[in-house]
């Protein structure tokens, strides 16, 4: 396992986010973490990232438990991440958003090489290069906010609800370059609403329900669910 | 007290008074540039108003008058500005050292805690205005600290010759000099150092934040802090980094102050501070160019201010032109925040 979660507790003040979480991310697959508004999704990610307080629990990534580690070192280690909301800096240039995905690291040919990829992942971003990106569509900021977190040269990459506020067209192109980034290497771990998408794009899954794992089995093994099917996917397929 | 009528000659009777309240007004307003300065970083990445930066000033003036005591002696000499160029520049790097150690310590000690622990912005402004007449207090009662720390009486004398409370005078009087006339007013080569001094160092800091790698992670935790951390950016880090600049910048204003006015004392910098924080605000708060543009604006603005309505006038011309400016654009000039502007 790349990443591995064991009995995870984060609290918000007294009000328990998620309660005993135990699952792992397999090197080189796509695992998607479905549910609710509030289900404890993106806290889950916030503390994988280190922004939010573990009360019980580990992380481990790739052998090393970084349950206590600073969010920088995670950077470093090669765990990325494009948080909910998008989260692009919006008085910055597309290129300077992109640097500052690469901000932990020095290899200034490794980063140029990066660049290049994230280019040709997204060329909409290429031919935006130098626009401010407070000005950019929610699409376009989408492609930004991935193209940031990739601009660290993750190991994993933790996508949170990549298609929200989305047109159904572009939700579609962003599953597809989502797949693509799987394919040239790089593991993704994706927090999704949108269950219909997040399963078919997936290899794992997990259903999490105020703020406890209800559900495990691959993406096609819970799209063929029948309660996932009516509490997430609106009954058919 | 006499009636003054209000004396729009004295402003617009001629272009050459025009100017001249203008060239003054420039000088002034460059030095409230720079500690606008201060106040904004911090605004911009804390939201935070550090109102103790007065006292970050404060402290850099008194470390530019003991540098020339320590240097000089206390004897009171007049000297031109090329005589006294090698002391000011070491006093330059004094009140630098001081101002941003003082910064540091006061982000250390009073806010740093209280952000930790999650305290509201308000509990902070608290603590900053404690801070503050904590520092100044302190300044005033510098004639005990040097009878703790056993001071022998010659260096007591010059770090406090007379009473703590009373203004404190630069030993070196610097003479400007006269080097062309702008209608009635000669401009010297003090207010030419202090303008250009200060707009050079702006331009310095405005490069810093948009070009460079640190730069940029102040903007970016300025504009999204917990994208900035997700990014890798320690905000602690960058929080010390805006205080410790903030201080370097109030260093160098405390200089070309005491160049230019050669006194100061405990609470020299309540005024000041509030009207360079007054200038941060009129230009937009967290924004660096609007603490430039509002800086200068608030220097001309009272200078013609108080060339209309008489120079005890000044501070309420300066005051009521905020409320004003406020009124039209509830921003600022240039609007807010660091790097919403456009780069």
């Amino acid at each position: 396992m790349l990443l591995e979660v064991e009995g995870l507790c984060v609290n918000y003040g007294h009000i328990e986010a998620i309660r005993d979480i135990t699952f792992g991310v397999e090197e080189g697959t796509v695992t998607t973490l479905i549910g609710a508004n509030g289900a404890g999704k993106t806290t889950t990610l916030k503390t994988l990232s280190g922004l939010r307080k573990v009360r019980a629990g580990k992380v481990i990534f790739d052998g090393t438990d970084i349950t206590d580690m600073s969010p920088e070192k995670r950077v470093k280690m090669g765990l990325s991440q494009s948080p909910e909301g998008r989260g692009v800096f919006p008085g910055m240039t597309v290129r300077e958003n992109l640097d500052m995905g690469g901000f932990v690291r020095r290899d200034k040919a490794g980063l140029a090489a990066d660049l290049d990829r994230v280019m040709a992942l997204f060329p909409r971003l290429n031919e935006r290069i130098s626009q401010v990106a407070g000005t950019m569509s929610g699409g376009e900021q989408q492609m930004l906010a991935i193209g940031r977190a990739l601009m660290a040269r993750p190991r994993v990459v933790l996508l949170d609800e990549p298609s929200m506020g989305l047109a159904p067209k572009l939700i579609q192109q962003i599953f597809a370059i989502i797949k693509e980034i799987n394919e040239q290497g790089t593991t993704v771990l994706l927090v999704e609403q949108n269950a219909a998408q997040a399963l078919k794009a997936a290899d794992q899954a997990h259903v999490l329900e105020t703020g406890e794992l209800v559900r495990s089995g691959t993406g096609a093994e819970l799209a063929g669910d029948d309660s996932v099917r009516a509490a997430y996917l609106g009954g058919d397929l | 007290m006499k009636e003054r009528p209000l004396d729009f000659g004295a402003l617009f009777g001629s272009f050459d008074n025009f100017m001249s309240y203008t060239a003054g007004g420039l000088v002034f307003g460059a030095i409230y540039a720079l500690i606008a300065l201060g106040y904004t970083m911090v605004y911009g990445v804390l939201q935070l108003i550090n109102f103790a930066h007065s006292e970050v000033f404060m402290y850099g003036t008194f470390a530019v008058a003991w540098t020339f005591v320590f240097l000089h002696g206390t004897g009171r000499v007049n000297q031109s500005l090329g005589e006294a160029l090698p002391v000011l520049l070491a006093a330059l790097v004094a009140a630098m050292i001081v101002s941003a150690a003082i910064a540091l310590l006061l982000e250390r000690l009073a806010y740093r805690p209280l952000i930790k622990k999650g305290a509201p912005k308000l509990i902070a402004l608290i603590s900053a205005i404690g801070a503050s007449f904590a520092l100044a207090e302190a300044m005033g009662l510098r004639d005990r600290f040097a009878s703790w720390v056993g001071l022998d009486d010659n260096l007591k004398n010059y770090v406090v010759p007379g009473k703590a409370r009373d203004v404190y005078s630069n030993p070196v009087s610097i003479q400007p000099k006269g080097l062309f006339d702008i209608g009635g007013y000669s401009v010297t080569d003090v207010d030419l150092v202090v303008l250009f001094a200060a707009l050079a160092m702006m331009v310095a800091l405005d490069q810093f934040v948009r070009r460079t790698r640190f730069g940029r992670a102040i903007r970016a935790t300025a504009q999204d802090p917990e994208s900035a951390a997700l990014m890798g950016v320690n905000s602690t880090r960058v929080v010390q980094l805006t205080f410790l600049i903030g201080g370097l910048m109030a260093g160098a204003a405390a200089t070309l102050y005491m160049m230019k006015i050669g006194s100061t004392r405990q609470n020299a910098g309540f005024i000041l501070g509030v009207k360079a924080f007054t200038a941060a605000v009129m230009g937009g708060i967290g924004n660096l160019r609007g603490a430039l543009l509002g800086g200068l604006v608030l220097g001309v603005m009272e200078n013609w201010g108080s060339a209309v309505f008489g120079s005890e006038w000044k501070d309420v011309v300066a005051f009521v032109l905020l409320v004003l400016i406020l009124l039209v654009r509830p921003s600022g000039l240039l609007g807010e925040s660091l790097g919403k502007a456009r780069a």
